[in-house]
């Protein structure tokens, strides 16, 4: 599957970049909008078809909320720590990781702050993305399900959410949709926050 | 954003009853799953079409990236260690 999603993801690079018409554009919108939806109305029958998820989450209760808590404090943790690397204050790296892999919202609060700045936010958290995208299979597979949830950040609730829901299970995709929710509205918050420190 | 949750959830909610409810054959579900495949390919090439055509992020990826690249692989890899601990401490560690 890993395999598969790279080739589509770098096929779409390289023919947007070389071989589209532009007005594409346009459209792409439309058709990502379209395709989520579909997906995600997949995801429902999935879950609907596995009537024991919701005993399953409800014994585990209130604990899954430490699920996105634990992407938002290791998101930031991980930005900090490449800020070192980076030679960039903590609140400008910090701001970065607490884009939760949202790129376009975090690239715009950043904005008022730098255009570089900001510019950084956008492509990591993009990669972010790519990386979320290529790397759930792999960590449902090596590490564990739950661990799968972690890459995709505020995209477990839209465009990560039908890749979670095909490598792991029902139950998961219920909880990545959960994380990404809370994650989402984490971002406009914590984004401001941290840059101010 | 908040309707664009409620919009999700919605239709999340509408395919959970379809599945629950609805008599969907085997092979029908079976042919759900490469069904789903497909669209997902689909949707992650047009995803890839429409970062290829941004000149701009193309071209910031060119002069940025392995400092974007450097940030977007620990900004991953703790939170990949902190649901991990927290999985192996609070929610039981299997799967």
């Amino acid at each position: 599957m890993t395999l598969k999603i790279v080739i589509a993801v770098l096929l779409g690079i390289v023919s947007g970049y070389y071989v589209l018409p532009k007005d594409i554009l346009n459209y792409a919108d439309y058709i990502i909008d379209f395709g989520l939806m579909l997906l995600l109305f997949f995801v429902g029958i999935d879950i609907g078809l596995n009537k024991s998820v919701f005993s399953r989450i409800k014994a585990k209760g209130i604990k899954i909320l430490l699920v996105p808590i634990a992407i938002i404090i290791g998101s930031i943790t991980g930005s900090a720590i490449a800020g070192i690397i980076l030679k960039l204050p903590f609140n400008e790296a910090g701001a970065i990781g607490a884009g939760l892999g949202w790129y376009s919202l975090s690239s715009i609060l950043i904005a008022s702050y730098s255009n570089e700045l900001s510019a950084l936010a956008f492509i990591s958290n993009v990669i972010r993305e790519l990386i979320a995208i290529i790397t759930i299979p792999l960590i449902a597979k090596k590490i564990g399900f739950v661990e799968a949830i972690a890459p995709a950040g505020a995209t477990a609730m839209d465009t990560s959410l039908p890749i979670i829901s095909k490598a792991t299970d029902s139950e998961i995709a219920l909880i990545a949709f959960i994380t990404g929710a809370i994650c989402t509205f984490a971002v406009p918050v914590l984004v401001p926050f941290i840059l101010n420190l | 954003m908040t309707t664009r949750l409620f919009l999700y959830l919605g239709i999340i909610v509408l395919g959970g009853l379809i599945g629950a409810r609805a008599k969907l054959k085997e092979n029908f579900i079976k042919r759900l799953g490469s069904f789903q495949t497909a669209c997902l390919l689909f949707l992650l090439f047009i995803m890839g079409v429409k970062i290829g055509m941004d000149e701009k992020v193309i071209n910031s990826f060119l002069s940025i990236g392995l400092n974007a690249l450097i940030m977007s692989i620990f900004t991953v890899g703790f939170s990949i260690i902190f649901v991990y601990i927290i999985n192996k401490l609070c929610l039981g560690g299997k799967e």
